[in-house]
């Protein structure tokens, strides 16, 4: 009877299939290309009987967050919202250093010397790496191109320009900018974008080693400013109720003319974009009198995989990690799931869409990445203090003053009763010079 | 005069209530009968199942019965409806059995024989309607942990393993488990309103206690078995914050979980024909269950507060 | 009356089974719960007395806990005060035999058989503010009919009519208003269960009363007042604490209509609860929201039962 499913027979004998079942968050990229190379591995090691299963939705997290805290989880996690710092103090993931020095599949180059420089920095702590990105990520403005012909609109290179672009857009009777509204998140990344804007990556590095005064600083708070002074006029109304799905069909159906957000959005929104739509992207636009270099951009690793400790067969699980994110499969990544690789050089420019292909104008145009680290570190921090006062700026209900103020409170209270036995991992600032940046 | 004017708002009252209750359901169940294009088109509209589809040429949009067919095709089997409604069936009919059962043993015995203790014991078993079930969920979690693992240990040596996370088995005991306090203290009632003579009537017969119990006491208390029945299916059939915690496996996910994660899906695809047609699914069997037995379940609603 | 041997084996053998579970399943976790509610434990290495630091924390967290609490009294003012009176209401309207009034009493019923999960959908979507929001489509027609009608008024030099001062299509699903936007919500789901819970109260009241009343020439209303409302004082209280319960307990409807991610303004005591300990690993906190939601639950229980006792009206 099936009411008795709690008792299982064990296998037999090791001799039968093992099974590395990999969990994801399936959001913008979808696990398409990840269970196709699952298949690919699995063919190849049918012989020892070793069998990878990737599955994955919206609501993944619900289930794996249990599992781990019940000591039985998928062999491989790729989830974005985890408490990644807790688990590593908790001693419940697994470092990934025995397989980096290992060649890289594809190239003979260790797999760590694969990865663009950066990437791997999220999650190392004391040497060691616990968690390897799975995408690259890069943050941008999405827009219509047929859209913008139609109107005769042109790609703002400043901030003046953006701000005059979503007035003229207004006119014709569309919404300027589609926003996630349900997720203030979204919004964080493109105030960091301004902070370097503003700033220049010096800000960003005030921010990253938790300076106190960070936010409070000058030119944070004109970032603030001017996030806050587009939300309130040029936000579609409504859109603080929308979730990511909602704002997002928003955009596509043409109904809001720009949206904020990650390389991943063409991949994301494939199935409800009409025909004739020609998404394409720019990058945030400079600001006047800002010190930051405006071809920078902010990226970092994404879609990071970890295994947990209590895997049943994390060495097979460390190995299929080298052979998903390695130059021997980068290439069909970008192809298959519009993601771009963490690998150096791993995309091909003619395998992409003509979206991700104006991505790679900003990506391969940079010198180099800026990101912010503070709420992978501080999980609490951002869902208790930036969240909120995130939501509250872009609705206009506090100054930017304020926001400011109190996200630096809530990093005072981090700084002053640190958690034992969970130092802050080091930090390497960003060098302006090298940036082509004034410091 | 003044009592048709009366009767005439008493009407007007109730039957705006009634639309804004039943407007809602209908709307679901007559979206459930219509593509996606057409509920996109116009989300309020009727079906074309009915007044004829004006796109009768085009031939990307899918004729209306076919439409109909398609959603809960979709729901059914695409999206594994069938596979969740079976869970339910199975948690829930197990569950009621198990607490039905249990239930009717304890109240018998607290209801019908004097002994020490048994104020103490009907006491001990009512304080469980004051412990909300959030209270026990993180230890029963952990507790299941703990168990899982000493019966593993103990099951080794046969070549078994136990796992209550993410099983029926685990669900449906905590489910019987959480039940077990309204139950008895309807089934208690219940045996104490039924006449003691039976009894020794029986005894006298040559029944043992056991037979009185199961041939004349059982039979009798239908009635209270039905109503605690039907109040037992709607909370368990109903139920998410257990089977979010404890279930993991797709397949062995109930209706409301199975409803939460498929809407999510369908409203990210667009596919809203899809995602009325599952609501449909999980709202027709609770509500054909109040519309048969209704009269069992006001009774049950009473018996319970007025006890309580 | 002294048991014979079988018959002590026959109790014992009918209460060992339910026994053994509710103690098992019920009873001890409640226990635990108050143990894990003292302890710093992430759930995953050793845990940690601390007696009642996270109590203490607790209340310190204005941001969250705090908030929650207040969410859930928020719920039980309006959500519960409204449902009360609206169900009182109709079951007094149901009593005074109406035609039909088994239609009513079914179809009112309806929502409160369906899943909590399936009617959060369904409010989402009713609430939206896309086409398919309902409610904010009725509102602009509402609004355009008052604008309309305005304009007309100043014609006539006559004073203007309120409109609806917000927005349109409001975020009623967004996080800010969403504690608020339950209320309604409550109300629909929970109205027809109150009202069949009283009504059948009412119809135990004997009729000879009412005539009594009405030879005296007493009003309907006063009929109510004096004879339903007092003799169905200890019906009331129990719907009462079937209220309070009910939105203390609330977690589907915050999980589901947030998305699984409740936020400050919208966190109730239940979801915070399941945030810190299967999300945030924070298994002492969690369980000292647990902890003190029962509490909570105990206490109006014993407080509504002792206020009506003392007055409870026999007949």
């Amino acid at each position: 009877m099936t009411g008795c499913d709690a008792i299982h027979r064990i296998p037999a004998s090791v001799s039968q299939e093992r099974v590395v079942e990999v969990a994801m968050f399936d959001a913008g990229y979808g696990i398409n290309w990840q269970q196709k190379i699952a298949e690919k591995y699995t063919a190849e090691h049918a012989a020892e009987g070793i069998r990878v299963r990737v599955w994955g939705d919206q609501r993944v997290a619900e289930i794996v967050k249990p599992r781990i805290l019940r000591g039985d989880p998928p062999e491989i996690i790729v989830i974005t919202n985890i408490p990644m710092w807790l688990l590593v103090r908790a001693g419940k993931a697994y470092p990934f250093d025995s397989a980096l020095d290992k060649p890289a599949y594809g190239a003979d180059a260790p797999w760590r010397d694969t990865f663009i420089p950066g990437t791997l920095d999220t999650f190392s702590s004391g040497g060691k790496v616990y968690a390897i990105p799975g995408a690259f990520g890069a943050w941008c403005c999405w827009y219509d191109a047929k859209q913008f012909r139609e109107h005769g609109w042109s790609v703002p290179k400043t901030w003046a320009q953006f701000d005059s672009l979503c007035d003229q857009i207004k006119a014709a009777g569309i919404a300027p900018i589609a926003f996630q509204g349900k997720y203030p998140y979204y919004a964080w990344s493109t105030y960091i974008s301004l902070v370097q804007r503003c700033g220049g990556v010096a800000a960003i590095n005030r921010i990253n080693q938790i300076e106190p005064g960070a936010f409070s600083h000058p030119d944070a708070v004109w970032a603030a400013r001017l996030l806050q002074d587009s939300a309130v006029k040029h936000f579609e109304p409504g859109a603080m109720a929308m979730t990511h799905t909602e704002s997002q069909l928003e955009f596509v159906g043409g109904r809001a003319a720009l949206i904020f957000c990650g390389v991943w959005l063409e991949n994301e929104m494939k199935k409800s974009t009409p025909p004739g739509f020609e998404m394409r992207t720019f990058t945030v636009p400079a600001v006047e009198g800002g010190k930051g270099n405006p071809r920078l951009f902010n990226g970092q690793g994404g879609e990071f995989l970890f295994v947990p400790a209590d895997s049943r067969h994390p060495d097979l699980a460390l190995d299929f990690c080298r052979y998903l994110i390695s130059p021997l499969n980068a290439a069909s990544q970008g192809a298959t799931s519009g993601a771009i690789s963490p690998i150096k050089g791993g995309t091909k420019r003619e395998t992409l869409s003509p979206a991700l292909q104006s991505a790679m104008d900003m990506i391969e145009g940079a010198p180099g990445i800026f990101t912010e680290r503070l709420t992978f570190l501080f999980v609490q921090w951002g869902d208790q203090n930036l969240v909120p006062a995130m939501s509250q700026l872009l609705r206009g209900e506090i100054t930017p003053e304020a926001f400011c103020q109190r996200l630096d409170d809530g990093l005072t209270q981090i700084r002053e009763h640190p958690v034992p036995g969970s130092p802050i991992p080091d930090y390497r600032p960003y060098d302006s010079a090298k940036f082509g940046e004034s410091p | 005069m003044v009592s048709a004017i009366k009767s005439i708002v008493t009407y007007t009252i109730l039957v705006v209530w009634l639309a804004a209750v039943v407007m809602p359901l209908v709307w679901v169940i007559t979206n459930s009968l219509r593509s996606s294009q057409e509920i996109f088109r116009n989300p309020f509209g009727a079906p074309w199942l009915i007044t004829g589809s004006p796109y009768v040429d085009e031939p990307t949009v899918p004729a209306p019965v076919q439409a109909v067919k398609e959603n809960y095709q979709k729901a059914w089997v695409e999206s594994h409806f069938s596979r969740y409604f079976a869970n339910s069936v199975l948690v829930t009919t197990a569950s009621l059995i198990g607490v039905l059962v249990l239930s009717a043993m304890a109240s018998y015995a607290l209801a019908r024989f004097e002994f020490r203790g048994n104020r103490a014991i009907f006491l001990y078993f009512l304080s469980g309607l004051m412990i909300p079930a959030q209270l026990v969920l993180v230890p029963l979690f952990f507790q299941f942990t703990y168990l899982s693992r000493a019966g593993s240990w103990l099951l080794r040596p046969l070549g078994f393993e136990l796992q209550l996370h993410d099983s029926f088995f685990g669900l449906i005991v905590i489910y019987i488990a959480l039940s077990l306090p309204f139950t008895i203290l309807v089934l208690t009632g219940f045996f104490k309103s039924l006449p003691g003579t039976l009894r020794e009537a029986g005894i006298m017969d040559g029944c043992s206690e056991y037979g009185v119990f199961w041939f004349i006491m059982l039979p009798l208390s239908r009635p209270g078995l039905v109503t605690a029945a039907i109040l037992n299916f709607l909370g368990i059939w109903n139920e998410y914050l257990f089977a979010l915690v404890l279930i993991n496996t797709p397949d062995k996910k109930t209706l409301p979980l199975g409803l939460a994660s498929v809407s999510m899906q369908a409203q990210y695809r667009t596919d809203w024909g899809l995602m009325f047609a599952g609501f449909v699914i999980v709202m027709v069997p609770t509500l054909l269950v109040h519309l048969v037995l209704q009269r069992q379940l006001t009774r049950g609603i009473t018996v319970g507060a007025l006890k309580g | 009356m002294k048991m014979r041997k079988e018959q002590q084996v026959f109790v014992v053998s009918f209460l060992a089974p339910a026994f053994f579970l509710y103690t098992a399943f019920v009873a001890f976790p409640s226990v635990r719960a108050l143990l894990y509610s003292l302890q710093k434990w992430d759930g995953l290495s050793i845990p940690e007395w601390v007696g009642l630091r996270n109590f203490y924390d607790l209340f310190g967290d204005s941001d969250l806990f705090v908030a929650a609490l207040q969410h859930n009294l928020i719920l039980m003012a309006f959500g519960g005060c409204f449902t009360l009176l609206l169900s009182l209401f109709f079951a007094a309207l149901l009593h005074r035999r109406v035609r039909g009034a088994t239609l009513f009493r079914v179809t009112f019923f309806f929502p409160n058989v369906i899943s909590s999960v399936a009617i959060s959908l369904l409010w989402v979507l009713l609430y939206s503010t896309t086409d398919f929001g309902v409610i904010n489509g009725c509102l602009e027609l509402i609004q355009r009919a008052l604008v309309s009608a305005n304009g007309h008024l100043s014609a006539w030099g006559l004073p203007q009519l309120p409109v609806i001062p917000f927005d349109l299509p409001f975020p009623f699903a967004g996080t800010k208003y969403l504690i608020y936007s339950i209320v309604p919500m409550i109300i629909w789901m929970s109205t027809g269960f109150y009202m069949v819970l009283f009504l059948a109260a009412m119809e135990n009241i004997p009729e000879t009363f009412y005539e009594a009343a009405t030879l005296d020439g007493a009003t309907e209303f006063r009929k109510f007042w004096h004879i339903t409302l007092p003799l169905i004082r200890e019906v009331l209280t129990v719907g009462l604490v079937f209220l309070v319960i009910g939105c203390l307990k609330l977690f589907d409807a915050v999980w589901i209509m947030e998305n699984q991610w409740p936020q400050k303004e919208s966190h109730v005591l239940a979801t915070v609860l399941y945030q810190k300990v299967f999300t945030e690993y924070n298994v002492g906190y969690g369980s000292a929201v647990a902890v003190l939601l029962f509490v909570l639950v105990f206490l109006s229980t014993l407080l509504t039962l002792r206020l009506s006792r003392k007055e409870a009206i026999e007949y």
